[in-house]
């Protein structure tokens, strides 16, 4: 058996070791990104292909009067000048948005809701002339009342689309669980801990911003290329809006730099590309600037009321939480259609509360659309976020380390799988020891002692703990859909007589790796070289149906769906092996990676032999070696996982060292330990800058205050702290290959962490709460008041 | 993004003098800094070509301006719409004319503004000094011109 592993597992897993899986392979997909030769968007150019730039709207909320392009028109090389007008009389107007509950203007229909919404598209035959001609269409706005939080939008004094049935500004209620009990459970608890938190208004921020070239062929085929997470989504959803038959479109998703949720929307850019491509008959590419891409979308912005109610022994008796989402200008989440509030429900988390009530109400503001997923399913960070956080208050008041109280409270892993009072029902973890490995890595006991030392100098340092719990993988049929398709994947696998193959799915990498993990799963189904497969994504014409990649599904469905159908491949190549070597099949045993005749030491046969014999050799049985499955998993994914962040904060200024933080990640079974511990790296690393920096604040006038990177900040490696990792593995039990899933955990689980180290150190002066960012002036400020306070007493 | 703004020109001209150069859209116009370009549409309505460099924001500001005399010739207001590449401003403001009875007039003014899109963030750690500096500027200017008369 040859040794593939190439890199050096800095993860030690838990897992036995394997043939291609659990081993730190170097990315196939790297030699071409780090020659710099990728293909992305910007790098694709088609023949007498036009440019198209849009023109955004300066006012958060206004009537257009009007709008005058004829001085844009006279802009050497000025094409067209596209407003809804137009595309309203190709009855392209508007947009449904994926779940299906609300609907969304592609260009600026009569009036404005957010600022920096499309207005016009304006097509030339260069880049440069094409931003010349934005500034030169000139709009007549009307400014209208600017409603710029979710509380003032409840009170309907200023309605904000009226084009709705519904003449409020709110837009869906949601709740789970069991009101009464829970009520009645607060009512008589030793304890009732009672925080209001938010998460802020933040944004992906994916290095490469979305863009597209849309073209129709000669055959009067749309090929569009276009930065998607989601390729297949996107034909069937361009056929439901543009009514173009499927066969007529093929979405070629090219390589990605980064996504996070980002690319998953139908952005108004698009659209006015087709449209433009149809009408004039010449391809039109468009690449969105960075402040497009901060301002047409965006993540979280929940204003959240948390209750738990604790004995005085602390353990846990009923959990609470009331919701207002801001959603922003058109409720454009990309969230399955029974789950408007996405996976909001894992709230109660990794413990084992008794009865749990949330409740969350949605409304219409002037601000970006959307409420996508950021690296979570839908909503999961600002849930781990919530009880993760308040659990530390709980611990708190309880005057209880936040470690005992997490420890008194766990799901047992003799619970699993586990019916959540808000109805989730975990498949496995082992919650207890995934924390006490991270206690002993870190150090805790000797930590909590250096500390007190410190406390008694008067300096101020911090522990933060999070011990979250995941839920991924959507999702079962019975449950998930995004415009009615259900959420299963689809995959395919080719065996060429040689033992190489060519392996297709319906998902679509952004730097997840899949050119090497899909390679690996197979490999290790088949006993084959992962070297030796070639991955294929984000071209609809060639690749299954599947949802995409997003919502840490790709492992949990398509990773399924590829070992099943690698097995699939394994049952067909056991009736050729068992022409090859002259037995029934049923002589036949696959173990360590080959097919061996039971009581015939010696007669065994590779599947390399068997790939070739299939083309050669097959005898009465179906040539070729090759299979395409759909897999609809029957359950989500549960990943958990303990963070713990040490925090030294500057009394006199409020800058606060990340001095340690250690991720344990328990992702079920890992495909490639390098890998993971690059995604936990970078998930870490967005989790970092949106506890510490990152926030889409808007002022009073509405006018967005983060449309750049001067103003949202992105940490590079002189801010990032340096990351410590390991991993447990508690397998799932439903998985085909056990795993989980971990791109998403780092995001999910650190801004907890963080955020109560911070608390923590601050907690002798008596600060219990700072809503994120926690910039050096929030703390500042934070410590000044607290400091104040006391010297007032 | 929402300024204020305030301060008080004493003109050595009498009262009607001043009343009527602040009603000349002409005069009034060229008393913008760094104005390129005045078209007059009527006495109350006219646009201004402004240079405007903010931070990385820089370029032509294109604003439509309208005088609004008050009954009684003793307030002046004005509204100022306009912006350029992505950004708008809308700014109201208005003086107060007061006779000092020695041939010289107070003028007190006052200016609140709106801005809007990039100038309001990427500009925005410079616009309120900017903003003074072109309110106050636009009076200081006045009061030279109508002192020069």
């Amino acid at each position: 058996m040859t040794d593939i592993a190439q890199g050096s597992p800095e993860i030690v897993t838990e897992q036995p070791a394997k043939f291609a899986m659990g081993k730190s392979m170097k990315r196939k997909e790297d030699p071409r990104f780090l020659q710099g030769k990728g293909n992305y968007i910007d790098d694709i150019n088609l023949k007498g292909q036009l440019y198209m730039a849009l023109v955004h709207s300066p006012y958060p909320h206004a009537n257009i009067r009007g709008i005058d392009s004829s001085e844009a028109m006279k802009i050497p090389g000025a094409v067209a000048v596209v407003t809804s007008k137009e595309l309203n009389a190709y009855n392209v107007g508007w947009l449904p948005t994926f779940h299906g509950l609300d609907k969304q203007m592609v260009l600026a229909d009569g009036k404005v809701l957010y600022q920096y919404q499309e207005v016009a598209a304006v097509y030339a035959e260069t880049r440069e002339a094409a931003y010349d001609m934005i500034e030169l269409v000139e709009v007549d706005y009307e400014p209208l009342e600017v409603v710029n939080n979710p509380f003032k939008a409840m009170k309907d004094d200023v309605l904000l689309r009226p084009d709705r049935e519904a003449k409020t500004n709110h837009i869906y209620n949601w709740n789970v669980g069991d009101q009464g009990a829970t009520d009645a459970a607060l009512a008589t608890s030793d304890h009732v801990v009672k925080q209001h938190v938010v998460f802020p208004r933040v944004h992906a921020a994916p290095l490469e911003p979305c863009g597209c070239i849309a073209e129709f062929d000669v055959m009067g085929r749309l090929q569009f290329y276009v930065t998607s997470q989601a390729p297949h989504v996107y034909r069937t959803a361009l056929f439901l809006v543009l009514g173009i038959p499927e066969d007529k479109i093929r979405v070629i998703s090219p390589d990605l730099g980064g996504g996070f949720g980002n690319k998953v929307p139908v952005y108004p850019g698009y659209v006015c590309a087709i449209a433009g491509a149809l009408v004039l008959q010449r391809p039109v590419k468009w690449i969105e600037t960075r402040t497009e891409n901060l301002t047409s979308s965006f993540a979280r912005d929940y204003h959240m009321d948390i209750e738990i109610g604790a004995t005085k022994e602390g353990k846990l008796t009923a959990l609470k939480v009331n919701t207002v989402a801001d959603h922003g200008a058109f409720d454009a989440a990309a969230d399955p259609s029974k789950y408007p509030a996405g996976m909001f429900g894992i709230v109660s988390g990794s413990y084992d509360f008794p009865v749990a009530y949330a409740n969350l109400d949605a409304y219409f503001t002037n601000k970006q659309p959307g409420g996508v997923a950021y690296r979570c399913s839908f909503r999961v960070t600002e849930a781990s976020y919530l009880i993760e956080r308040a659990m530390d208050i709980v611990a708190d008041e309880l005057k209880m380390d936040p470690t005992e109280l997490r420890r008194k409270n766990f799901i047992q892993k003799e619970q699993f799988p586990y019916k959540s009072p808000l109805n989730f029902t975990y498949d496995s973890g082992d919650y207890e020891h995934t924390m006490d490995v991270a206690l002993e890595k870190i150090g805790y006991k000797q930590l909590l002692e250096e500390q007190a030392e410190k406390r008694a100098r008067g300096e101020l340092m911090g522990i933060g703990i999070s011990t979250f719990t995941e839920v991924t993988g959507a999702g079962p049929s019975k449950h998930f859909d995004i415009l009615g398709i259900k959420m299963f994947d689809g995959a395919e696998i080719r065996i060429h007589p040689s033992g190489s193959g060519i392996i297709r799915t319906g998902t679509k990498s952004q730097g997840q790796g899949h050119e090497t993990t899909w390679a690996q799963i197979v490999a290790e189904e088949l006993g084959l070289d992962p070297q030796n497969f070639l991955v294929e994504e984000g071209d609809t014409d060639t690749a299954p149906y599947g949802l995409g990649t997003y919502a840490s599904r790709s492992t949990p469905v398509a990773g399924g769906a590829l070992a099943l159908a690698a097995r699939k491949i394994r049952e067909k190549a056991r009736k050729i092996a068992a022409h090859v070597l002259e037995v029934s099949e049923h002589d036949l045993e696959w173990k360590d990676y080959a097919f061996h005749v039971m009581g015939a030491p010696g007669k065994t046969i590779t599947m390399k032999e068997v790939a070739f014999a299939a083309y050669t050799n097959p005898g009465d049985n179906e040539p070729g070696l090759e299979a395409t499955l759909y897999y609809d998993p029957p359950n989500m994914v549960f990943p958990h996982g303990t963070y713990v962040a040490v925090v030294d904060v500057d009394r006199d200024t409020g800058e606060t060292k990340v001095r340690r933080f250690l991720a344990v990640d328990d992702a079920g079974t890992i495909i490639n330990p390098m890998i993971v511990e690059g995604q936990i790296h970078g998930g870490l690393t967005e989790g970092f800058a949106i506890a510490f920096m990152q926030e889409i604040a808007y002022d009073e006038a509405g006018n967005n205050l983060a449309t750049n990177f001067t103003d949202y900040l992105i940490p590079t490696s002189l801010e990032s702290p340096h990351w410590e990792t390991a991993a447990t593995c508690t397998p799932s039990p439903h998985h085909p290959i056990g795993a989980k899933s971990v791109g998403e955990s780092p995001n999910v689980g650190s801004p907890a962490a963080f955020v109560n180290a911070v608390i923590d150190a601050l907690s002798p002066l008596g600060v219990r709460h700072i809503d994120m960012p926690l910039t050096r002036e929030k703390v500042w400020a934070a410590i000044r008041t607290a400091e104040n306070a006391v010297a007032a007493d | 993004m929402k300024l204020e703004y305030n301060g008080s020109e004493q003109v050595p001209l009498s009262k009607p003098a001043v009343w009527e150069f602040i009603n000349d859209p002409q005069k009034v116009a060229s008393c913008l800094p760094d104005v390129q370009q005045v078209t007059v549409h009527d006495p109350k309505n006219f646009d201004a070509l402004v240079s405007i460099g903010l931070g990385p924001v820089r370029g032509k500001f294109k604003f439509k301006i309208t005088l609004e005399p008050q009954e009684g010739g003793n307030r002046m207001n004005v509204r100022i719409s306009g912006g350029g590449f992505g950004s708008v401003v809308d700014l109201l403001a208005g003086a107060d004319l007061k006779d000092n009875g020695d041939n010289t007039t107070t003028l007190d003014w006052s200016g609140a503004a709106t801005m809007r899109g990039p100038i309001a963030t990427v500009g925005g750690r410079v616009l309120d000094s900017q903003a003074q500096k072109l309110i106050a500027g636009t009076f200081a200017n006045v009061k030279t011109r109508m002192a020069g008369q």
